[in-house]
């Protein structure tokens, strides 16, 4: 049975932002909820726009499913935690007076710049109801803590003398770095629909 | 009832729907319905992600078949989300002994 055209029209526009395997599952209830209502005596037309009613509009189902990315959650953890972590960086690199390092400026500058692009994808991931874009970003940002960790982490080990508040650092990085692995590896591994 | 309202019990009442066996999506919702007199009203998109996130944690798990030509994802409980709702009976039982105890100790509205 061919499928009236406010059917199609409404899973076009979820297909325009969510997984092929999430809108065919979405097209599947639809189908039931447009026979149920032809059962129920509505003429054709009817039927359809009272199922895709009942659906709710694309951007509400969207925001929904955008809401349950689990490394949407990630992304909102790290971020909260990060000004805890960052601090006892802080105090970490003020104890070793990491200013008198022979680090080049070239290498500070980026560091800096990855930090802000990681500290964005992580803020995005966590503010927008685009599914898509969420996914990747929030998935590019654990990456990113990832990486970021590790090279602080390997500077940490380079370091002769470890004082009480590098210590701190290195073991919340070092948990960081786990919790971010782990929802990059869960984030991979879940179907997208 | 609105998606607000049901904020921390959607879980709770999708598991029970699914405690009789598997079900597709719309057929949780449905299920849904029945079981509380047609007053929660949630779009029902937005039940699939609720699906999934349940899927996600182990409480459900989820699998295709075809049905008149057409791919359907069927869900049922697993061991963890048999005891979940366990709990989750339980606590909601706890909670409202305590809600009527506080609230029907004295009559509303109080009489002038």
């Amino acid at each position: 049975m061919a499928e009236p055209s406010v059917i199609t029209d409404y899973l076009a526009a979820l297909a325009r932002q969510l997984p092929g395997p999430v809108v065919e599952e979405l097209a599947d209830g639809l189908d039931q909820a447009y026979l149920s209502g032809v059962r129920s005596g509505l003429p054709a037309d009817a039927a359809a726009s009272t199922a895709v009613a009942e659906f709710g509009k694309p951007h509400v189902v969207v925001a929904a499913f955008t809401e349950a990315i689990p490394a949407r959650r990630d992304a909102r953890r790290l971020l909260i935690a990060g000004p805890a972590i960052g601090a006892c960086w802080g105090a970490a690199l003020i104890t070793a007076r990491a200013w008198t390092w022979p680090v080049p400026a070239a290498s500070r500058a980026m560091f800096g710049a990855s930090l802000l692009a990681v500290i964005t994808l992580l803020a995005f991931a966590s503010l927008s109801r685009r599914y898509r874009p969420v996914r990747f970003a929030a998935m590019a940002g654990l990456a990113g803590v990832c990486v970021l960790d590790a090279s602080l982490l390997a500077m940490a080990v380079s370091m002769a003398a470890v004082k009480l508040p590098l210590a701190l650092a290195t073991v919340a990085s070092a948990l960081r770095v786990a919790y971010a692995a782990r929802g990059l590896r869960r984030a991979c591994r879940v179907r997208v629909g | 009832m609105r998606a607000e309202e049901l904020k921390g019990h959607l879980d709770g009442l999708l598991l029970a729907a699914l405690e009789d066996g598997p079900q597709h999506g719309y057929a949780v919702m449905d299920a849904l319905r029945r079981s509380t007199g047609g007053r929660v009203d949630l779009p029902t998109g937005t039940i699939y992600p609720a699906l999934h996130r349940l899927e996600q944690a182990g409480l459900i798990a989820g699998s295709w078949s075809v049905v008149g030509g057409r791919r359907r994802r069927m869900y049922q409980l697993t061991p963890a989300g048999t005891k979940a709702l366990s709990g989750k009976r339980a606590d909601w039982r706890d909670f409202a002994a305590i809600m009527s105890a506080a609230l029907e100790a004295r009559q509303w509205p109080s009489p002038a």
